[in-house]
């Protein structure tokens, strides 16, 4: 579903990517787990083209990622960020709405019914009218959520959905995400929450400074890492003190 | 006492007359310049270069000439070229052009505070660029950007007077007229300078709430 193939990408002269090489299949839930800056969050933004990658190629569906699929490629792949980044003018209802409406040129009917339906699914469906500043970050990001599957993608990247959320809150996110990939939906996700990969990812992909250094099952690769370096970093995120 | 007060009843009619003209330069102006400011601000994001260097260089050119000189450009040396316009009209043109390009600015400092994050949730939800201009750039940069609007108003209402210059009979042109042919300075200048400020106040105090609901926000 999502391949890359020896992708390279540098801002300037720093080299941030370097090779990466790798495939999700459909229906699969890929974690992507690593060091600040080691250059996971940089690996979802190339797939839908918030970054552009400098060599190699990265495949979507099937067909290449370039400046002439990238519209295609972005209806069909979505995108959840660490902020939720909700449209502030927009009800809720309205930014699930707003690609389906506008992008997809969907009948706003249509829309809005199964925009409640989504809604509905996140359990954010009483809040259809509010406003996002009268939602709390946790509930921000499930309408985020929401708004991401309103497209009716094929795959969703998550990058680092939890990270900007109260420790109280990750649950509920975590909770419609694995949901999600309970029901099939082929997500790559960028995260530190070891116990969800553990527990959820089909897959685990260790990156560090730019490079896949392990890749493997998730509960294998979060229980038993067979590289140094996977250890070290698993080891100072599962016990800081 | 009861002769000012006799003045005041004498001189409000025609005062009143010329605040109407007035506020009615000061609204086809201001709509024609956000008009024009908006297309100067779209221009100015422009992908050819060339387009963005003429539009800098226009707001560099009209930002550079006093009103009063646009002004009398249109009205004086116009006709000469054949474009014979009535004053109010010449009034509205000069200070909507004059004005245009601070409502440019505005417009730009409006669209340059949008959250660059909320434009990747534009781009990833699959918007062009004008999809995103539409829905997304435009309503939340105009909203940040609605108190500088306010502001500019109140400024072009107040030069709204340079066009008695062009014999347009607003406000200060009326005034003048008044004083000249009855000597009571005092009387007009200040009746005049209070009519402005009952103009300008409540707008004033609007953009202090737009301000308090904006950051509020």
């Amino acid at each position: 579903m999502i391949t890359f193939s020896g992708v390279a990408k540098a801002f300037g002269t720093r080299a941030v990517l370097r090779d990466i090489s790798f495939n999700v299949a459909a229906g699969q839930v890929a974690c992507l787990i690593g060091p600040s800056g080691s250059g996971k969050s940089t690996v979802l933004r190339c797939i839908n083209g918030l970054e552009t990658h400098d060599s190699g190629t990265i495949e979507v569906d099937g067909a290449p990622v370039s400046a002439v699929t990238l519209p295609l490629v972005r209806h069909k792949v979505s995108m959840v960020f660490q902020r939720p980044n909700l449209f502030p003018h927009r009800t809720v209802l309205e930014n699930v709405t707003e690609g389906p409406v506008h992008v997809l040129k969907q009948a706003p009917a249509d829309a809005n019914d199964f925009g409640m339906a989504l809604l509905d699914k996140v359990g954010m469906a009483d809040r259809a009218s509010n406003f996002p500043d009268q939602l709390s970050g946790g509930q921000q990001q499930l309408v985020g959520i929401a708004r991401a599957l309103a497209m009716r993608p094929i795959a969703i990247l998550f990058d680092e959905p939890t990270s900007a959320l109260d420790p109280e809150r990750v649950g509920e996110v975590l909770r419609v995400m694995r949901t999600l990939a309970e029901e099939g939906m082929t997500m790559l996700i960028v995260t530190h929450e070891m116990g969800f990969a553990r527990e959820v990812a089909d897959r685990a992909l260790f990156i560090d400074e730019g490079v896949i250094v392990e890749e493997g099952g998730g509960r294998q690769l979060l229980t038993a890492p067979a590289h140094d370096r996977t250890r070290l970093f698993l080891d100072r995120v599962l016990n800081p003190l | 006492m009861s002769e000012f007060v006799q003045d005041v009843g004498l001189f409000m009619p025609v005062l009143l007359r010329g605040l109407a003209v007035t506020i009615q330069l000061t609204i086809c102006a201001l709509l024609l310049s956000i008009m024009l400011g908006l297309v100067w601000a779209l221009l100015a994001r422009s992908r050819f270069r060339a387009v963005r260097v003429f539009v800098a260089m226009l707001i560099n050119v009209v930002r550079g000439i006093p009103i009063i000189v646009q002004l009398f450009f249109i009205y004086f040396v116009l006709p000469d070229w054949g474009i014979d316009l009535s004053p109010f009209v010449a009034g509205v043109v000069g200070l909507s052009v004059a004005y245009s390009v601070y409502q440019a600015e505005n417009f730009r400092g409006g669209f340059e505070s949008v959250d660059p994050q909320l434009i990747e949730a534009g781009l990833s939800l699959g918007m062009g660029k004008q999809l995103l201009m539409r829905r997304i750039v435009m309503p939340l940069g105009v909203r940040t950007a609605l108190p500088s609007f306010g502001n500019t108003t109140i400024m072009l209402l107040k030069d709204s007077s340079i066009a008695s210059t062009i014999t347009i009979a607003e406000l200060t042109r009326a005034g003048q007229l008044l004083a000249i042919s009855t000597f009571k300075n005092g009387t007009v200048y200040m009746l005049i300078a209070l009519l402005y400020l009952a103009a300008s106040i409540p707008l004033a105090m609007g953009v202090r709430a737009l301000e308090r609901r904006i950051s509020r926000r």
